[in-house]
């Protein structure tokens, strides 16, 4: 009896440790790097953001002064931190929902099995999210000019006049907004095509021959299935809308009177005046408020059949 | 919330850092100008690195290949840097120690460079600073201390179209500022333009266009202890520059790289301030002999403009000092300033250079050159871009009407302040 | 029955038509710049300033891209490039979907953590880790070479989100008939999971090849020396300038640029489409 039931213990205990080692054998290679190139640098600038440094300390970063959350307490009384912060939440509040429907809605149509030409149209939705963020700011440019732009002139011929887009306070973000939609959709629509794709095929012949009809077929079978993606595009989307930086710095440079001023933006600037630490703390602040709306999305759109 | 692991790790990681942290602290700082460390003579010898950005990096090689031929034993590499991410550039190779021998530098950005205490010193008797502009050379001092010597330099001057002039019978020149906002508006009036002038609303690098109308009238940033913005000369010029959007004399609308040319040329704007680059920029869009170039006015002081340009450095830690100051003497010699000259169309920074034809023959040339003795450049602090960036917000402000002049000039004060000159 | 299947058929029609329009539509919203910058990089900069904007060239020109490479040294740039991307976009796909793999599907302690962890720093911008990561980098000697540009990209916590959450949609009943077969976890991997993954894992290398073929700032900052420089890094050093930029080769260099990348996505799309591939339920 004691003979037969130990090695079963211990033969329990050995398929743990097997199976951690497997675990941790494929995990591995990646952990090793991440930790060391990503993490490494993520938890030294943490460290920047609880002191002053500045770039007169570049030579010596240790010989700073320790203001712990000093930098963070500074960021709060910020005029420019907060206008930036309301204008962030505008653009994730109203840009992620609008570019995940768009992409969503373009992924479905091209994979519906109804349309050819699809490598035409995967490309072509793709193109924004590859082309020079600069050579698209020369286009968007002109397109927006307030006398000459395409945007007026269509507005034109329904009798509209339309304003001096990117030099208005009130249209300069729903402009950048709309730009970076059409920007992303792109990704999203990569990403959600993968996913359609591995959806069996059968389940929705099944469905079918039950006589479920298009929109419900895409209600109760095509969204449950898209769960785990959507909550990827949309952490991936939320966390590049929250850092949203090169629409406001090639287009408007955060004008007109910082209406359109990101928080990342603001960011890289103190960056660039050497403030180190306090623009680490903004950084960290950022970080905070993206990791808040990932748990949120978490929540959302957790998958049923998770670990 | 958090699981038990993780509140762990986070509890670990706090500690960490904060164990780290007690082992930091600023040491003391001594002030007072510094002497550099003499040069030997002679030609240059051994190996030496040089960070150069844009168009001169580019370019630089032509330079170095002279200099090899007059050093045969020296070895001057040149790395092009892009101007795009220059700064960071910059900042990460100092933190990581990876700088060059010596580095051309925005004259904005020796205040912040040299506090990290990554430059050398300029060698005494190495350059006779009376050979420079003078608003070029204190560029490059830092606290007394000259950390970097004048490499080219630029100015801002009016840029006006000779066919609306005409027509609205401006003829000359205005010398002040009175004489300035009355040919603005005849430009405006009688010369068919839409806009007389175009002056910057605000936002960035505004502050290039309305800090000279500052020291047009006498005022200044820092005078070495204390910022004066909140003086009634910082006040005045505000509401000078005010007073063209108030007027209807210019358009509050920013205008981009691109968008201005276009409309100087046919008249729209009739004017507007720039620097030598803009010769260019009109001239490939077929607007050669079409327009004048107007020195600064006076207000209450002398008619000064801007300076800018690009400076030479030399890193502390440099394998070769000597080959590399020798490098950076060659670079200011007259002669191959007129070089410069000719292969990237910089101005010199060296005044004797503008005695040499290619420039004294130059019309245009010699309204910059003459500009350049009166022009002036922002304090040489680490943290002028910070300064800066509030000014202009404050500008733009001005400019689109939300703000009075003296409110303006009083946040202004109050943002320097707080933010302090680096010391 | 005929009426019915008439009536979708109709039905069908209609909506095809309404698609067809919806996307073309789009289409040309979505390549419209794309194409005016192609157009444009054939023409002299002052036609590309001209204002109102030109759509076709007046007289093409190939002067811009001649322009670009009689400056750039663009084959040693282009190598770089594209060695660069390459190599981290194959260590991607390997790296992360064998941890993709783990934290998905299989148990081990700590697993939670290390996706925590991973997740996190997804979200810390990265203008902020630059400078500590190139002291890391000149610590450990890896400043101006091909390494010091690969390594720290190559293992992006992007991919291993990627990857994760597609592989939890693999049913577990397939992987554990697999195990009672005998099959060791490596062959499960190789042989069952990344066949299963072709969709994902050609995203995921369309997506990091893009990342590492536009990757600015990490290659400006680590290379010291011009023969390092990446592609973006040289076109930025010619085409933007002090005071001005130079639209002639900007545009050209963008399109340039853009060309590896189009062509690795067309390359791997079709691979969005699953093959004959079994849904393995059988």
């Amino acid at each position: 009896m004691a003979v037969a039931s130990r090695p079963r213990r211990s033969g329990a205990l050995s398929r743990a440790v097997s199976k951690a080692l497997t675990g941790w054998g494929f995990a591995f290679p990646f952990a090793a790097l991440f930790l060391v190139f990503t993490a490494g640098p993520v938890v030294a600038s943490l460290a920047m953001s609880l002191t002053d440094l500045r770039s007169a300390d570049l030579l010596d970063p240790f010989g700073v002064d320790v203001v712990g959350v000093d930098n963070y307490v500074k960021l709060f009384a910020d005029e420019k931190f907060l206008t930036a912060v309301g204008n962030t939440a505008i653009f994730v509040v109203v840009g992620v929902p609008l570019t995940m429907a768009l992409s969503l809605l373009v992924a479905l149509g091209l994979n519906s099995g109804l349309v050819r030409f699809r490598t035409l149209f995967r490309v072509g939705y793709y193109l924004p999210v590859v082309t020079s963020i600069v050579a698209i700011s020369v286009v968007w440019r002109f397109v927006l000019q307030p006398d000459t732009g395409l945007a007026n002139e269509l507005l034109g011929l329904v009798g509209v006049d339309g304003p001096n887009w990117l030099n208005n306070e009130t249209f300069a973000l729903p402009t950048l907004i709309v730009m970076g939609a059409w920007r992303n959709l792109g990704f999203g629509m990569v990403i959600f095509l993968a996913g359609l794709q591995a959806i069996p095929k059968d389940l929705y012949e099944a469905a079918t021959i039950d006589g479920a009809k298009r929109f419900a077929q895409f209600r109760y079978l095509t969204l449950p299935m898209l769960r785990p993606t959507m909550l990827f595009v949309a952490v991936i989307t939320t966390i590049g809308y929250v850092q949203f930086f090169e629409e406001p710095f090639v287009m408007t440079q955060g004008g007109p009177l910082d209406s359109t001023l990101s928080m990342a933006y603001h960011t890289y600037n103190q960056f660039g005046f050497g403030n180190y630490g306090y623009a680490s703390a903004m950084g960290y602040v950022l970080f905070v408020v993206v990791v808040l709306l990932s748990i949120a999305w978490f929540r959302l759109l957790r998958n049923n059949v998770d670990d | 919330m958090i699981r038990p692991t993780r509140r762990t790790v986070l509890l670990a990681a706090l500690t960490a850092v904060t164990l780290a942290a007690s082992a930091c602290g600023r040491g003391d700082e001594d002030t007072g100008a510094k002497e550099g460390e003499a040069v030997t003579q002679g030609k240059a010898s051994g190996e030496i690195t040089v960070w150069a950005m844009g168009t001169e990096g580019e370019k630089l090689s032509v330079l170095a290949d002279a200099f090899m031929k007059e050093n045969p034993d020296a070895k001057v590499t040149i790395t092009p840097v892009p101007w795009d991410g220059a700064h960071n550039k910059l900042s990460a190779a100092i933190a990581g120690q990876q700088t060059p021998d010596v580095t051309m530098l925005g004259t904005t950005w020796i205040g912040e460079f040299a506090k990290t205490g990554a430059l050398d010193v300029v060698p005494p008797d190495f350059v006779d600073k009376a050979d420079f502009f003078p608003g070029a050379w204190e560029t490059g001092v830092v606290d007394g201390t000259s950390y970097s010597v004048p490499w080219y330099v630029e100015t801002r001057l009016l840029y006006v179209n000779k066919a609306v002039a005409e027509k609205a019978g401006v003829t000359e020149a205005p010398k002040t500022w009175d004489e300035l906002k009355q040919a603005v508006k005849d430009l405006q009036a009688k010369g068919g333009a839409k806009w007389g002038t175009y002056l910057q609303p605000g936002q960035q690098g505004a502050w290039q266009t309305v800090m000279p109308f500052v020291w047009q009238n006498g005022g200044d940033i820092y005078d070495g202890s204390k910022f004066t913005l909140d003086t009634p000369e910082v006040t005045e010029a505000l509401e000078y520059y005010k007073s063209f959007y108030d007027e209807g004399l210019s358009t509050k609308d920013r205008l981009r790289e691109g968008e201005t040319e276009p409309k100087v040329l046919s008249g729209e704007i009739a004017s507007f301030v720039s620097g030598p680059w803009h010769i260019a920029l009109l001239d490939e869009l077929g607007g050669k002999g079409k327009y004048d170039l107007w020195p600064m006015p006076s207000g209450a002081g002398d008619a000064t403009s801007f300076i800018g340009g690009s400076n030479m450095s030399v890193f502390k830690n440099t394998k070769n000092r000597d080959a590399a100051w020798k490098f950076v003497s060659y670079l200011m010699r007259p002669d191959v300033q007129v070089k410069w000259y000719q292969t990237v169309s910089d101005l010199p920074s060296v005044q004797a250079a503008w005695d040499d034809k290619a420039l004294a023959d130059d019309p245009q040339l010699k309204v910059f050159g003459d500009q350049l003795d009166k022009a002036k450049a922002p304090p040489s602090i680490p943290t002028w871009e910070q300064i800066a960036a509030g000014v202009d917000t404050e500008l733009e402000k001005v400019a689109k009407g939300g703000e009075s002049a003296a409110d303006a000039a009083k946040a202004m004060q109050q943002q320097a302040t707080s933010i302090g000159a680096g010391g | 029955m005929t009426t019915r299947t008439d009536r979708l058929r109709s039905r069908d029609h209609v909506a095809k038509a309404t698609l067809y329009v919806l996307l073309f539509g789009g289409l040309a919203a979505v390549v419209g710049p794309f194409v005016w910058m192609l157009l444009s990089s054939f023409k002299p900069e002052a036609e590309i300033r001209a204002n109102p904007p030109t759509w076709l060239p007046n007289d093409p020109t190939l002067g811009n891209y001649g322009k670009l490479f009689d400056r750039l040294d663009f084959p040693t740039y282009f190598v770089n490039s594209a060695s660069v991307a390459v190599l981290t976009t194959v260590g991607n796909l390997l790296f992360c979907s064998a941890a993709g793999y783990a934290l998905a599907k299989l148990p081990f302690p700590g697993k939670r953590l290390l996706f925590g962890i991973v997740l996190g720093t997804l979200m810390v911008p990265s203008i902020v880790t630059i400078v500590p990561l190139f002291v890391l980098s000149s610590n450990l000697g890896l400043v101006n070479t091909l390494t010091g540009l690969i390594l720290p990209y190559l293992a992006q916590a992007f991919g291993v989100f990627l990857m994760r959450q597609f592989i939890q949609s693999i049913p577990n009943d397939l992987l554990e008939a697999a195990r009672i077969d005998g099959a060791s976890e490596l062959r499960i991997y190789w042989q069952i999971v990344l066949p299963l993954c072709r969709p994902a894992l050609a995203t995921l290398g369309i997506l990091t090849f893009l990342a590492s073929w536009n990757n600015f700032l990490w290659p400006l900052v680590a290379a010291t020396t011009e023969d390092k420089y990446t592609l973006p890094v040289a076109l930025a050093l010619y085409a933007i300038g002090q005071n001005r930029t130079e639209y002639d080769l900007l545009l050209a260099g963008a399109v340039i640029v853009v060309l590896p990348v189009l062509i690795v996505f067309v390359l791997l799309q079709r691979h969005f489409v699953r093959g004959i591939a079994t849904t393995g339920l059988k």
